[in-house]
C-alpha cells in the first residue's frame, strides 16, 4: 500500500480560469467604453447640484468657448451623413463623398459653410491648429444665420433617420459653455434655437453638492 | 515565496548523491496578471459610468406670445434679479418704488434674498399645493415669480448659479429674460428709481 503522504508547500490555484474571465470582462468594457471624441475647444463647465444625467438619445451639442465662439456637434454617423449630403446639394459645396464620409466621423465643427470643403481636407491633427472662427450666427435674421440651418436640418436629417429605422430618437438639444463665456455670447445661441422654436434645451454643467441634502442628512444625524 | 517553501520542505542533499539538474516547474504564476486584469476593469467600469455629464434642463418661454395669453401677475409675488459684471447680483421687488440692491451668489447673499422673499409672499398669499412631478407627493411651494435677467457684462457661471438657486429653493416660476435699457439705467442710479411703463412693455413683447 503505498503511504499517503501530507502535501507540503504553499498549496497553488489554478489561475487560468479566473484570468480568463478577468480578461473577458476587460474585453467588454474596453469595447463598450466610447472614446471621448476630441472636442474643438476645452470647455470648463460651471458646477450645479442638478443630477439628472445626459440622455442616451442622439444629441445636437453646441460648444460655446470661453471666447464666445461656437461650435456645433451632432452624434450619429449616419445622421450626419444624410446631413451633409443635404447641406452639400442645397449650398453646392462641392463636397465629394470621401469627404462626406470626413464630415460624418469629424465631430465638433466650428467653421463657416464656405469653408467647410478646406476644413475637411485636412488631417485630424492639422484642423486643430487650423484658425476656426465658429459656426456665424445672425443674430438679426435668423434665415441667414448657419447656426440655425444646421441644428434645422440636422433634426430633419435625425427625423429621416428615425423614420428609416436607423436610430431611436430625435435630438436632444444640449448647450455646453464655458464658466467665463460672456453671457451675450449664450444669448444669441439660446435666442436663435428659440427662433427656429427649440425651447426645451439642456446645459451641460458639472456636479455639485446639494445644500438642501446636506441639512437633512445633518439633522438625520 | 513558493520556491523556498520546496527547497526547505526537500531537506538537505545526502553526501554522495548526483547533482540532478532540478525539474523546473513549467506552472507561470497568474496571479500579477490577474491583478492587473482587475485593475483594468475596474478603470473601465468606473469611467464608462461616470462620463456621462449632469445637464440642466431649460426651457425658455415661445417667441410669440400673443396678448390675450398674457397672465397678470401681483407686483408683490415679484422678484426681478439683474446679474452683473463681476460676480455681482442687482435685485429688487415688484416694479412701484422699486430700491435696487445688490448681492453676491453666496449661500448667505442670493439664497438669502430668496428666501426672504419667499417668507414675504407665503405671509401674504400662503402656500400653493402642488404634486411632486417624479414622486407625486403632495407639496407645498410659493407663489414666488422671479424674472432672471442677465446684463451683458454677465458671465455664463452666473446664470448657471442663478438656475441652480431657483432648483435649491424650490422656486416654480421663474423665467429668464433680456434685460431692458430702464434697467440698465437703474443700475447705473439707482436713486433715479424705475420708471417702468407696463403697457409699452407688453406692447415690446408681443409685437
Amino acid at each position: 500500500m503505498p503511504k499517503h503522504k501530507p502535501k507540503r508547500g504553499a498549496p497553488s490555484v489554478d489561475m487560468t480560469a479566473m484570468t480568463d474571465v478577468a480578461f473577458l470582462l476587460l474585453t467588454f468594457f474596453m469595447l463598450t467604453a466610447k472614446a471621448k471624441p476630441q472636442e474643438a475647444v476645452v470647455v470648463d463647465t460651471p458646477s450645479s447640484i442638478s443630477e439628472t444625467k445626459l440622455p442616451e438619445s442622439g444629441t445636437i451639442t453646441i460648444l460655446i468657448g470661453p471666447d464666445g465662439k461656437t461650435y456645433l456637434d451632432m452624434t450619429g454617423q449616419h445622421t450626419r451623413k444624410s446631413l451633409i449630403a443635404d447641406v452639400n446639394s442645397r449650398y453646392k459645396l462641392g463636397l465629394t463623398e470621401e469627404e462626406q464620409v470626413k464630415f460624418s466621423n469629424a465631430g465638433s465643427f466650428g467653421i463657416p459653410r464656405a469653408q467647410l470643403k478646406k476644413w475637411l481636407d485636412l488631417s485630424p491633427s492639422e484642423r486643430n491648429t487650423f484658425p476656426t472662427p465658429g459656426v456665424p450666427i445672425d443674430t438679426a435674421d435668423v434665415n441667414k444665420s448657419e447656426l440655425a440651418d444646421w441644428i434645422h436640418n440636422a433634426r430633419i436629417a435625425q427625423f429621416r433617420m428615425k423614420q428609416e429605422g436607423v436610430v431611436k430618437d430625435e435630438y436632444v438639444m444640449v448647450v455646453k459653455a464655458d464658466k467665463d463665456t460672456p453671457y451675450p455670447a449664450v444669448q444669441h445661441v439660446i435666442n436663435t434655437l428659440v427662433d427656429i422654436n427649440v425651447n426645451k434645451f439642456n446645459l451641460i454643467t458639472s456636479s455639485e453638492s446639494d445644500p438642501n441634502k446636506k441639512a437633512e442628512e445633518g439633522s438625520e444625524k | 515565496m513558493a520556491e523556498i517553501a520546496q527547497d526547505s520542505g526537500g531537506g538537505g542533499h545526502k553526501k554522495g548523491d548526483k547533482v540532478r539538474s532540478k525539474k523546473m516547474s513549467t506552472r507561470i504564476d497568474f496571479t500579477p496578471m490577474v491583478d492587473l486584469g482587475f485593475l483594468l476593469i475596474t478603470f473601465f467600469m468606473l469611467t464608462t459610468t461616470l462620463a456621462k455629464p449632469q445637464i440642466m434642463a431649460l426651457v425658455m418661454p415661445e417667441k410669440d406670445i400673443k396678448k390675450e395669453d398674457i397672465e397678470p401677475v401681483k407686483e408683490s409675488k415679484v422678484l426681478t434679479l439683474l446679474l452683473g459684471a463681476n460676480d455681482k447680483v442687482y435685485w429688487y421687488e415688484g416694479i412701484t418704488d422699486a430700491k435696487l440692491d445688490s448681492t453676491d451668489y453666496s449661500a448667505e447673499g442670493l439664497r438669502k434674498v430668496i428666501l426672504d422673499k419667499m417668507n414675504k409672499v407665503k405671509g401674504q398669499f400662503g402656500e400653493e399645493d402642488y404634486e411632486d412631478f417624479k414622486t407625486k407627493e403632495p407639496r407645498k411651494g410659493s407663489f414666488i415669480n422671479v424674472i432672471i435677467k442677465p446684463t451683458e457684462e454677465a458671465r455664463y457661471k452666473n446664470l448657471v448659479d442663478a438656475l441652480d438657486e431657483m432648483a435649491i429653493c424650490k422656486v416654480r416660476y421663474y423665467v429668464i429674460l433680456d434685460v431692458s435699457d430702464l434697467e440698465k439705467q437703474f443700475i447705473k442710479n439707482p436713486a433715479g428709481g424705475l420708471k417702468f411703463n407696463v403697457e409699452e412693455q407688453i406692447q415690446a413683447a408681443t409685437q
